[in-house]
């Protein structure tokens, strides 16, 4: 009857405009995010521009960073460590030539122009023609959305022989003493670095070796085996540093997920007419 | 493992949603391969005249499918290699549909690429991959481990797409691939296989920055060894393979993109795009270029502009994003062929010619559309294949149209299906019964005699159902919840087909029902959780009547629901990760987190409730998705590059959950994401049937000749209880081995306890409610009875899904009225488990992919053409005078009934078990450890039919006669022999049963041939070791296990001997 006819109507009204409308939303949004990542080619050629962020702990200053962000990309990295025993300081920086990847923001960064490709794969002129088709187009977007930001927000948990194996360490010139680790993740909208000091436990020690799993952050007393040597975590510094970008990233990818969450709901309203097709 | 499951499928009259992800044509041109959004791959038979049939599809992948591949060399092993968006891989074998090897790693493909180098290799040859990672991935074929990786030394980053460079000129095999920064990347392929296998980092050879973004292809020229096609999703570059300079830019008009290109033929390409239109290029040299650059350094410049000759015809309104291909004639009767597969499901194919040549006056000829198909042709061209199986029912009540099953309830324990359909009409059936009338000629007759129920009180689609029972012992068997598209969840007496109370909560389509686990209780009853579509989450309180509570918060899809019994919290875990956590007494929010914090308090309580309204298989397990979590953080994948954290089995599904439960037969419905579509899979657990019916002949035996029965009985009892260590408890339960084991066993596995069964109910009511008072205590005689029958309704069903009508009309005569079994209507859509979880099902129409073979039959239920000639060398290999055994007394017409029933069902697990052996061996090859396992394993399951067998003998008072071991042995052989030429399961026992029962019909008319009786089957075990000391343990085995089946034959002689 009369109600039916209202419904298709809606729906089509659904499918023709307020889908395409969404779906700007959603690019201009995206596009937004993707510029925070100096998207190579988008718009802005040549080099991306060099960051420095300090980073430090609010407790002590025993560690000290400064660390430079390009693009996706650590190009530079001095850090200061005081030892703890003898108040002795430690400075180790990057080999010039060297730059080391920041593999999340690489992952979102990629993740994200995935989905704007996906995106711009259906423009104005695109017609959809059933419902499902637009609940899948959205759900192939927040799954690239959804790891965008898990990337971001989940750190690797990486066990201390994969931080040992990791090329990070053969970054440092002069190189990284052998009872130094180093590993640098970006936490949320946070760029953090950690260093373990390590010491090597005795053959004969009494102490019940259990080799630690992985984890984001090792806690001090962490056990594991490298080579031929056992070694245990004496003392872990933790420092890190706000990347506003990040923070504008991730606010980004919330407020389209929830976009693409609404438009698909909006379809699901009309359910029933599936595998209905108007047009 | 079950290998013993064997599907049939009844599909609706709509297809199954099969949106194309991926599609790949064989080398032998015969088998379209799909991948779907939905995770199933789709095969499609392509004939010599380029028609298209689907023939199977295959289910596995829990999760969209993104590549396929061929995995092996084709003309070797037909195996092909799919990978999903969550990580699953998969090896297929696309003749028969068999998952061959699977694997969850932590990366997610986009594109892969066999490699293998028959002389510098070892090994069935690598996988390499791309896609949500840096660099290349290396995979063995075979075991689906990682190997290594290609790694780059400059701008690491995802690769888009790759290509494999054979060079005749250098004898050198290269990698090309491009990555999504617009990379071009090459690595020595075969000079570094040594570097490769001993775990040394290979750095790209070179790499080149293309200045263009999403490239789509990259192919090389073989015609020519000159030229690199490139492209990108906004424009098409050519380049010279020598130095990789630039010959060409081609700029995409009109706001197309391009998706894909192949060099067709020297300085010819064929570029496609991603609305499904493709042009074929001729490339012209430019003469003027020479002039232009006459001081290059390099000498001449040349440059090339593409001439444009052909274009595709498109069916107008292509359904996006659409995957293309393009695959090339290899040998004489092949063609050059185009082909594309759409979201929508649709293949379309293009014979692209020989020579493509443009129009005289210079224009673009038009190629057309050669053919074009989808899954929904196959339903609608053979539509009696395609009805779904309560069609008979709904079709009763209006006469027009039929009603489309939107959710749908098997309850074992009553073996009832309850169906809810589009019209919010709900029907009870008899799954048996209604599975009979759906698939047996003169199903009429049944469908008037099964008693069906129809529930009328939804106004709109039935989009959810919950049967309590089924879920905890301690609820009302009376209950049945379904929950409709308007939110309305009504609660029924299904055997008054009263409405008990109607829930109305204003929350948009219900889409699942869920149960509180046993140990949590509010005021004493377990509770009810309906979660809607507007993810809202309510409680329902069924003996109260009442909604506890209403939890409206939650901004995405709720996931996952669990529960806190200690302090009354229902804690709903959402799509976006977030956590809620509501107050169920007071009905307020106590907290909601996101991110890590969420993550540790949905992992704090294990019994959490996936709520599976997206799922393709209605059974999912959680316990996977912890399992691969742990498996990531010590994951020895070091090598490669780093594994996408987080990435973990984001839903899994399983045709057989853990707590399957033996029955010989259960209806599994499957319902498909993204659309109200479902269907049903019948299963029948063939080694279950034979369990249930071995007692049966005795039991006859015992009523009908009394005074040999006791002492039958004592022996039998004496022979197993010597066994019983090697026989698991159920398996006890199941062997008639005491007196009072008699009357339980078939109820005991059927029923699960103290669930009675009750399948004369339809009488009226007052009757079974007394009959239910007590039966809870004393099972009521003529129960037994219809559980013996109800097990040979099933073994007929069973024996008249498989047997192949049609290929002789006589034999089909002779069936129907000696075996008292229906014929079918029509071919039905037999499916094969590779396992749990992994299973492939006959689409509609099926069976005329064989009709190319079999000109003159049509309709006819043949697996394939080989089982003909199968059947053949079977019955050439069998001994004369072995026949079914049938009594000589025509008066126990049931008691042959039934014992050729147990004989030719026997016979098929048989042949089953051993064709499925080295499957379950060759999964585990590897590790001597397991291998020792599987060692046992199959020698306990051998034990198995030793004991069944063994009994069997012991029952004829050790009077059975051996058979002459030569023809055994040669039936042994025979099958062996299959099992290597890796004949289907499906396919042995098909030609197995043809020929016995052909066998069978032509001994009806003779005196069976008595042959000598030998002492006892275990002395002749023990010569038959001796006699062939360098046999195989398997095939001592299967010796073992075909001499003792043999005696089956003559277990009818007992009342006549007496």
């Amino acid at each position: 009857g009369d109600r039916t006819f209202l419904q298709e109507e809606e729906f089509r009204w659904l499918l023709h405009d307020e889908v395409h409308a969404v779906l700007r939303q959603l690019q201009d949004i995206l596009k937004e995010a993707s510029l925070r990542f100096t998207l190579p080619g988008s718009g802005t050629e040549g080099p991306a521009k060099q960051e420095n962020f300090i980073l430090g702990s609010c407790g002590t200053d025993q560690v000290k960073g400064v660390l430079t962000l390009q693009g996706d990309a650590l190009s530079q990295a001095d850090v200061n460590l005081k030892m703890p025993r003898n108040n002795q300081l430690l400075h180790f920086a990057f080999r010039e030539d060297k730059q080391w990847k920041l593999q999340q923001i690489q992952d979102a960064r990629n993740h994200v122009s995935q989905a704007i490709y996906l995106l711009t794969s259906r423009d104005e002129s695109y017609q959809f023609k059933t419902g499902a088709e637009v609940l899948k187009l959205m759900d192939a977007v927040m799954l690239q959305l959804t790891r965008a930001r898990n990337r971001l927000t989940t750190p690797a948990t990486l066990t201390l022989p994969e931080i040992a194996a990791s090329g990070l360490t053969r970054m440092f010139a002069p190189a990284l003493p052998s009872d130094l680790l180093v590993n640098v993740y970006i936490n949320l909208n946070k760029l953090c670095l950690t260093v373990y000091q390590l010491h090597a436990l005795q053959p004969n020690s009494t102490k019940n070796f259990r080799p630690a799993g992985g984890a984001v952050l090792h806690s001090p007393g962490a056990m594991f085996e490298w080579g031929s040597q056992r070694l245990e975590v004496s003392h872990v510094h933790k420092v890190e540093c706000v990347v506003p970008w990040l923070n504008d990233a991730l606010v980004y990818f919330t407020v389209s997920l929830q976009l693409c969450q609404q438009l698909k709901d909006k379809v699901s309203v009309f359910s029933s007419y599936w595998s209905y097709r108007p047009f | 493992m079950r290998t013993s499951l064997q599907a049939v499928a009844l599909w609706g009259q709509k297809a199954p949603p099969h949106s194309i992800t991926a599609i790949m044509i064989t080398d032998d041109q015969r088998t379209i391969v799909t991948g779907s959004q939905e995770g199933q791959l789709c095969l499609w038979n392509l004939s010599h005249e380029l028609k298209i049939s689907a023939k199977e599809l295959l289910f596995g992948h829990s999760a969209s499918v993104r590549c396929l591949a061929r995995a092996r060399d084709f003309s070797k092993q037909p195996y092909v290699v799919s990978a999903a968006e969550n990580g699953e891989m998969c090896v297929w074998n696309v003749t028969n549909g068999q998952c061959v090897k699977k694997a969850t790693l932590p990366y997610r493909h986009t594109a892969i690429c066999y490699y293998h180098c028959s002389f510098r290799m070892t090994g069935e040859g690598w996988l390499l991959c791309c896609g949500e990672y840096q660099d290349v991935l290396i995979i063995d074929a075979k075991t689906l481990a990682v190997v290594h990786s290609f790694r780059s030394s400059q701008f690491p980053d995802w690769i888009n797409c790759m290509c494999i460079v054979h060079s005749m000129r250098i004898q050198e095999d290269s990698l090309l691939v491009v990555s999504v920064a617009g990379e071009l990347k090459v690595w020595d392929l075969s000079s570094s296989i040594n570097s490769i296998q001993e775990k040394q980092d290979v750095y790209e050879k070179e790499s080149k920055f293309l200045e263009s973004l999403n490239c789509q292809t990259i192919r090389f020229c073989t015609y020519t060894e000159r030229l690199l096609l490139v492209v990108f999703s906004k424009c098409w570059k050519v380049y010279d393979y020598c130095n990789f300079s630039l010959l060409l830019t081609e700029v995409s008009r009109n706001g197309q993109f391009f998706a894909g290109g192949e060099v067709i033929a020297a300085h010819r390409i064929l570029i496609w795009t991603e609305d499904g239109h493709s042009y074929i290029y001729q490339l012209l040299n430019s003469g003027l270029s020479k002039s232009i650059y006459p001081s290059d350094g390099r000498g001449l410049k040349e440059t090339i502009y593409p001439h444009l000759l052909c274009s595709t015809s498109v069916q107008e309104n292509k359904s996006r994003p659409l995957v293309m291909g393009y695959m090339n004639e290899r040998k004489e009767p092949f063609y050059k062929v185009l082909f594309s597969g759409e979201v929508s499901g649709r293949i379309t194919l293009w014979h692209i010619p020989d020579v493509p040549v443009s129009k005289f006056d210079g224009s673009p000829r038009e190629i057309p559309i050669t053919t074009t198909w989808t899954l929904q042709d196959n339903f609608d061209k053979h539509d009696t294949m395609s009805q779904s199986i309560i069609d008979h029912f709904s079709g009763l009540e209006d006469g027009a149209g039929t009603a489309v099953v939107t959710s749908s309830e098997y309850i074992p324990s009553l073996d009832k299906l309850i169906c809810g359909c589009e019209d919010g009409t709900i029907i009870i059936t008899q799954a048996l019964n209604a599975a009979k009338a759906r698939l047996l000629e003169g199903g009429s007759l049944v469908k008037d005699s099964a008693p069906h129920k129809v529930l009328k009180g939804h106004y709109q689609s039935v989009t959810s159902l919950l049967y309590p029972h089924g879920l905890s012992s301690k609820l009302d068997q009376s209950w049945m919840l379904s929950g409709d598209l308007d939110s309305c969840v009504i609660l029924w007496d299904i055997f008054t087909e009263e409405i008990l109370h109607k829930f109305f909560l204003e929350a948009g389509p219900v889409t699942s029902l869920l149960m509180s686990p046993e140990k949590f209780k509010l005021r004493g009853d377990q509770i009810v959780c309906c979660v809607c579509s507007d993810h809202s989450v309510a409680l329902l309180h069924l003996e109260g009547k009442s909604c506890l509570l209403h939890a409206r918060k939650h901004l995405f899809p709720v996931k996952m629901i669990k529960w806190h019994p200690i302090e009354n919290f229902l804690i709903v875990g959402c799509a976006d990760d977030s956590v809620y956590i509501w107050e169920i007494e007071t009905g307020t929010l106590e907290r909601h987190e996101t991110g890590e914090r969420a993550q540790i308090i949905l992992n704090c309580c294990d019994d959490s409730q996936l709520v599976k309204a997206e799922s393709v298989l209605p059974v999912a397990s959680e316990t996977l998705k912890h399992k691969s979590l742990e498996q990531r953080s010590s994951s020895p994948y070091q090598l490669g590059p780093i594994p996408c954290p987080g990435l973990q089995v984001e839903s899994s599904h399983k045709v057989a959950d853990v707590k399957f439960f033996p029955r010989p037969f259960s209806v599994l419905p499957v319902k498909i994401k993204w659309s109200n579509v479902g269907f049903h899979i019948l299963l029948f657990d063939l080694e279950n049937l034979v369990e249930l019916l071995l007692p049966t002949p005795l039991r006859d035996v015992d009523s009908s000749s009394s005074f040999c029965g006791g002492e039958v009985l004592r022996r039998a009892k004496s022979t197993v209880e010597k066994k019983t260590l090697t026989l698991r408890k159920s398996k006890t339960a199941c062997g008639p081995l005491s007196a009072e084991a008699q009357a339980k066993p078939t109820t005991e596995s059927l029923a699960q306890g103290d669930n009675t069964i009750k399948f004369s109910e339809e009488n009226d009511v007052i009757k079974r409610q007394k009959k239910m008072k007590i039966s809870k205590k004393m099972q009521p005689k003529p129960s037994k009875k219809v559980d013996a029958s109800l097990t040979i309704d099933t073994a007929k069903l069973f024996l008249s899904c498989l047997l192949p009508w049609g290929v002789d009309k006589d034999l089909d005569y002779l069936c129907i009225k000696h075996l008292n079994i229906l014929k079918l209507q029509g071919p039905v859509s037999l499916g094969l488990a590779s396992n749990e979880a992994y299973f492939s099902l006959m689409l509609p129409g099926w069976d005329l992919c064989n009709t190319e073979m079999i000109k003159d039959c049509s309709g006819v239920n043949l697996f394939s053409r080989k089982v003909l000639d199968l059947s053949n060398k079977y019955t050439a290999t069998l001994p004369n005078q072995v026949g079914i055994p049938r009594g000589l007394d025509n008066n126990c017409d049931f008691l042959q009934e039934s014992n050729t029933l147990v004989y030719l069902l026997s016979r098929l697990f048989l042949v089953n078990k051993l064709v499925n052996m080295p499957l379950e061996l060759a999964c585990r090859v590897g590790s001597s450890f397991r291998m020792e396992c599987v060692h046992k394993k199959v020698r306990s399951a051998g034990n198995d039919i030793l004991n069944m067998s063994s009994f069997y003998n012991c029952s004829q008072n050790g009077k059975n006669a051996s058979h002459v071991p030569e023809a055994d042995l040669s039936l042994l052989k025979l099958i062996s022999c299959w099992r290597d030429q890796s004949v289907q399961v499906t396919e042995a026992i098909q030609a197995v049963l043809l020929a016995e029962v052909q066998q069978h019909m032509k001994s009806l008319g003779k005196i069976p041939v008595n042959s000598q009786p030998v002492s006892g089957a275990e002395n002749g075990n023990c010569e038959m070791k001796q006699m062939l000391p360098r046999l195989e343990w398997t095939e001592e085995l299967e010796l073992q296990c075909l001499r003792n089946t043999l005696p089956l034959q003559n277990s009818s002689r007992i009342p006549s001997t007496a």
